[in-house]
């Protein structure tokens, strides 16, 4: 009967009822679309760093860290034998990761350098254009990505001279050419990155079969590969990106923190105008028989009603927009590739959890139903005499 | 035999001001039995409504005992309270009290969806209560779209829809015309003598105590006159 009651009061409110379900509809719509956003970038983010730089996971050499460069010719290890009967296997590619320097027309650019064998497929970096067919050649192919050759103004085919350090210490430098510009959407393998083939950097580096990552296509069963490595998994990998999406998420919900707080405001104006409204109905409804609680109930189920109507109006009025973003989309309104954020050089599919969208509803629920409930602590103290003669 | 259905003994009601009380109903003695058309008269102020609530148990008395259907109203929790009106007693409002958002047939189902009764029974007790008023003709109509009159009509069905043993009314003609208020008066003394519902009405408009068979006159919160009157 309450239900029914609520249901009927909503009708009777008319416009009023119409907006609050609208902005309610609006709040639930840009929730779900902007965590669908993060979600989605999230998703594309990972992807991607598994397809171009971590694999299924990988190995690291003890010694190298990433923000200290100092570190990268001393951080390689040689392979032991079960790791390359996995590279044979083409179940792991070994990475050599070397400090360097590059002299494009004569300006000095520091790089690193990462050898790569040319047959793996893990990756899906182009390294068919590293092979070397002439080995006794003077100039070696190397592949560098966009944002590289932009900002070092190199295109293919161009020639420069590389330096780098063997384990000695000794100087070395050979004449490169870009055999490939290649397009990918992960910075950390494009940006101050020279690709060239694995074993020419061993052998340049005075190394046999080292490396300083082993990539691996699937996760391992056993991780230990002894105190020279150690193991990272995708989330280990994908932490830093994790943490900025995360960071990013929170701004978002900043803004939408305010928009539903406006939508509450709306709601609980509504109830409390409403509640002046229809003092007359309230005495009426205790005159008939129904408590003061049951009255809040009746209150409290309106502004609920509101958030469902709400969810309704989303699903309708929502949902092409979620369709067009989950299957289009969102490009970015700016250039944002020279940002160097993994997962934003594409348009991002927004991905929408089951998860994500009934926590949202619930959240935007729970909030709707606190601003409906919060009035009626008028009708808590409001005497049903002073009611039935229009007084609160 | 009779049976007495409302009793007060030495019922007072005052409220609290700001430098002492102001007392308005005192040392109320009265009972109405079953089937009784009476009325509380007298001018703005004398108590009519406050006793009228008390009855009710919208409202509790100060001091005295208010016994109701044999329930002492001020020791009732607010769901035996609440049960009490659902169950036992109709109101009847000067302004009707219709809600606005539901039409005649829903107004009148609406004591019934508290007694939760079946669809089935509802419909039939709402046309009962509806014929006994004349208005099967509106049962669309929104309270909006009604005269006084009619509106005051369906009133009277939503009191009576749930057969109660009380009706409280509440300057029932002080809104309408001598012949609505003549035509009303003459529905609610007929479903007094078919149902043998008493009816208490609080009244200053002569129409109506020509009606009652019972004229309790009060007078600043006290007990003037009781008169009973032999026939209409």
């Amino acid at each position: 009967m309450i239900l029914k009651l609520a249901y009927k009061n909503i009708l009777g409110n008319g416009w009023r009822s119409l907006i609050n379900v609208i902005i309610l509809s609006i709040v639930l719509t840009g929730m779900i679309w902007m965590q669908g956003l993060y979600d989605g970038w999230g998703r594309i983010a990972r992807r991607q760093m598994i397809a171009w730089q971590f694999g299924s996971g990988h190995y690291e050499q003890v010694n190298y860290d990433k923000y200290d460069s100092f570190t990268l010719d001393k951080s390689n290890a040689a392979l032991s034998p079960e790791m390359e009967k996995q590279v044979a296997d083409g179940k792991a590619v070994p990475i050599l990761y070397s400090a360097g320097v590059i002299y494009p027309q004569g300006r000095m650019t520091p790089v690193v350098i990462k050898g790569i064998p040319t047959q793996q497929s893990i990756l899906a970096i182009p390294t068919e254009y590293l092979k070397i067919a002439d080995k006794s050649a003077p100039v070696i192919p190397v592949i560098i990505g966009k944002q590289m050759a932009k900002s070092t103004r190199l295109s293919e085919g161009d020639q420069f001279t590389m330096r780098w350090k063997d384990i000695y210490g000794v100087f070395n430098a050979y004449d490169v050419v870009i055999a490939k510009v290649m397009n990918t959407p992960v910075p950390t393998t494009d940006v101050a990155q020279v690709w060239m083939d694995y074993d020419k950097l061993n052998e340049v580096k005075a190394l046999n079969n080292s490396a300083t990552l082993i990539v691996l296509k699937d996760k391992p069963v056993n991780s230990d590969l002894g105190s020279d490595w150690r193991y990272l998994s995708t989330d280990d990998s994908m932490a830093g990106t994790d943490a900025m999406i995360s960071a990013k998420r929170v701004g978002g919900y900043v803004i939408f923190t305010l928009l539903l707080f406006l939508a509450m405001v709306a709601i609980f104006d509504t109830q409390i105008l409403s509640i002046f409204k229809r003092r007359k109905e309230i005495g009426t409804l205790i005159a008939l028989g129904l408590t003061k609680r049951q009255i809040i109930r009746l209150f409290t189920l309106e502004g609920t009603l509101y958030m469902l109507l709400g969810t309704v109006f989303t699903g309708i009025f929502g949902m092409p927009l979620f369709l067009y973003f989950g299957i289009k989309g969102y490009s970015m309104p700016v250039d944002v590739s020279s940002y160097n954020i993994a997962g934003m050089s594409d348009s991002i599919k927004c991905y929408y959890s089951p998860i994500m969208i009934i926590s949202t509803f619930l959240i935007v629920m729970l909030v709707t139903v606190f601003a409906s409930w919060l009035p009626t602590a008028r009708i808590a103290r409001m005497k049903a005499t002073d009611a039935l003669l229009g007084k609160v | 035999m009779s049976k007495i259905l409302i009793e007060t003994k030495h019922m007072t009601k005052y409220y609290p001001t700001g430098e002492g009380k102001f007392t308005a109903l005192q040392d109320i003695n009265l009972s109405f039995e079953k089937g009784e058309f009476a009325g509380l008269v007298g001018p703005s102020g004398s108590g009519k409504t406050t006793l009228l609530n008390i009855i009710g148990s919208l409202d509790t008395q100060s001091e005295g005992e208010v016994i109701v259907l044999g329930k002492e109203v001020s020791t009732l929790s607010a769901r035996q309270s609440a049960a009490l009106r659902s169950k036992h007693i109709g109101f009847i409002f000067q302004t009707y009290n219709l809600l606005p958002v539901y039409n005649v047939y829903e107004n009148v189902e609406l004591p019934l969806l508290l007694l939760k009764m079946s669809t089935e029974e509802r419909k039939k007790a709402v046309m009962e209560a509806l014929e006994w008023v004349g208005l099967t003709d509106k049962l669309k109509s929104r309270p909006n779209q009604l005269s006084g009159g009619q509106g005051q009509r369906v009133s009277i069905a939503r009191a009576m829809v749930k057969k109660p043993q009380i009706v409280l009314a509440d300057e029932p003609t002080a809104n309408l015309d001598t012949e609505n208020s003549l035509h009303i008066l003459d529905t609610m003394l007929k479903i007094n003598r078919e149902t043998g519902t008493t009816f208490v009405f609080s009244t200053h408009d002569q129409k109506v105590v020509n009606y009652l068979n019972r004229v309790i006159t009060l007078v600043d919160g006290k007990k003037a006159k009781d008169d009973l009157k032999v026939s209409v």
